[in-house]
């Protein structure tokens, strides 16, 4: 994905930072992302979308508009690719999204609310969702693969409380494990019904933090899989993600905080309970959905 | 029947193009001397916050007036300051809506105040007719407020003006 300094997208279209900077407050466009030192780095595709709508546009709030809805077209394509059960064309959608914005965003913005939308247009017992919640799933784990070695301390452990790749859940998951691992945090995921050899896996591992994830496996099962790692790992932070309280009849989760259903806002929870210093931030935002 | 070659009418007048002055959508104000923007952009250089449109003097805001700008689809484009003001709504949450659904004329008398008035006013000042035409609105979910407003054609791209008139 190509950045901009600000001096650069400032050029880009022709304005001062400072004008930059005011149509960040009021129009929330273009966003800039932060670099490790605080600067503001923009998205080349934003900045150029935002230039293409100025250009003959009556207000800056009606190009912000324009360029908005077309980086929003990319949902609309992935949604038609994987309708048609053209996974080529999804990963060209892929593409041209990454362009524009970075992984996490790609995800967040694009991948994620195509699926869905797919699953609320199709149903997750039609072909359709089972050729793209696979492409959606394969697509996050190609990603996890590209991601760097840990670098950071920390382990964290997710028990996968989804069915298959199939869940309408899994996406979501696999992208928490992908945020989480560019993070530079070490990522174990292992489904809660394995619970054979656990004990041996969280002592190599000594995770952090527990997150589980999913809605698929019942009370009875997860809490016996996180009875074992606790076994093992003595009192760890556990959290739930997409297995809100709200989301099925449930009485022992209830009492476990969750996570916020965007992987972004999760894996920065997810990094806090990890650090130990703060209770997942939810925490009153964890039952968003 | 061989095409007649076209020429000149003897004695013919041009009509003088009414004079246009830029303003800025936002906060309405002229691009003052020394101000001029950056070559390539039209983003007034006092507010940062709207783009340098033009109109035919008569039509054009004048200091503190609030307008609202509307494309050739009749959707809301901007709203000066003082319109988010005197509207009570934000620029961004009505821009793309219809105009209808933030203003309507309100003089039922006239044939401007019909329910397709201020429309047929709309698209004939997109279409570039410099004619102002005066019409009275009011906010689509208010009674009991009324302006007079001026309605004309503004640019670059085609666009249409209503600026209106608080007394």
């Amino acid at each position: 994905m190509r950045t901009l300094k600000t001096s650069e997208a400032a050029a880009l279209l022709n304005v001062s930072a400072n004008t930059l900077r005011a149509w960040e407050r009021r129009f929330e466009y273009p966003q800039p992302q932060r670099t490790p030192g605080k600067h503001r780095v923009y998205v080349y595709g934003e900045v150029a979308a935002l230039r293409d709508a100025l250009r003959d546009g009556l207000s800056i709030s009606s190009a912000v508009s324009r360029a908005r809805e077309s980086l929003r077209g990319d949902t609309h394509i992935l949604v038609g690719a994987l309708s048609a059960f053209e996974a080529e064309r999804a990963d060209g959608a892929m593409e041209a999204a990454l362009a524009m914005r970075s992984v996490e965003r790609t995800v967040e913005e694009v991948l994620l609310p195509s699926i869905m939308e797919l699953a609320r247009r199709q149903g997750d017992d039609s072909a359709a969702w089972a050729l793209g919640g696979r492409w959606a799933v394969e697509w996050l784990r190609r990603a996890q693969r590209l991601t760097p070695q840990a670098a950071r301390p920390g382990t964290v452990l997710i028990g996968d409380a989804t069915r298959d790749d199939l869940d309408i859940d899994a996406p979501a998951v696999r992208a928490l494990e992908l945020f989480i691992g560019r993070t530079g945090v070490r990522v174990a995921t292992l489904p809660v019904r394995n619970r054979v050899g656990l004990q041996d896996l969280v002592t190599a591992l000594r995770p952090g933090a527990v997150i589980v994830a999913g809605r698929h496996a019942g009370d009875e099962e997860v809490a016996r899989w996180a009875y074992a790692v606790r076994s093992a790992a003595g009192a760890l932070p556990i959290a739930l993600y997409h297995r809100g309280a709200g989301d099925r009849e449930t009485t022992r989760s209830a009492a476990v905080p969750s996570l916020a259903a965007s992987p972004g806002e999760a894996t920065a929870q997810a990094l806090a309970l990890l650090d130990g210093h703060t209770a997942p931030a939810r925490m009153a935002r964890g039952a968003r959905r | 029947m061989p095409a007649q070659p076209l020429r000149a009418v003897p004695g013919g007048r041009v009509a003088p193009a009414a004079p246009r002055v830029a303003f800025c959508g936002h906060c309405g104000k002229p691009p003052a001397d020394g101000l001029v923007p950056q070559v390539g952009s039209r983003v007034c250089i006092r507010c940062n916050l709207g783009l340098l449109l033009d109109a035919p003097a008569a039509i054009a805001p004048k200091a503190n007036e609030a307008f609202v700008v509307v494309d050739r689809a009749l959707a809301v484009c901007g709203l000066s300051r003082r319109a988010e003001k005197v509207l009570g709504v934000r620029e961004v949450d009505v821009v793309d809506r219809h105009v209808t659904d933030l203003l309507i004329p309100a003089d039922a008398e006239s044939a401007a105040g019909r329910p397709h008035g201020l429309s047929a006013v709309l698209v004939a000042a997109t279409l570039g007719s410099e004619e102002p035409a005066t019409m009275v609105l009011r906010p689509a979910d208010e009674f009991g407020v009324r302006f007079t407003a001026r309605v004309g054609p503004c640019g670059p791209s085609p666009g249409a003006l209503v600026v209106l008139e608080l007394g």
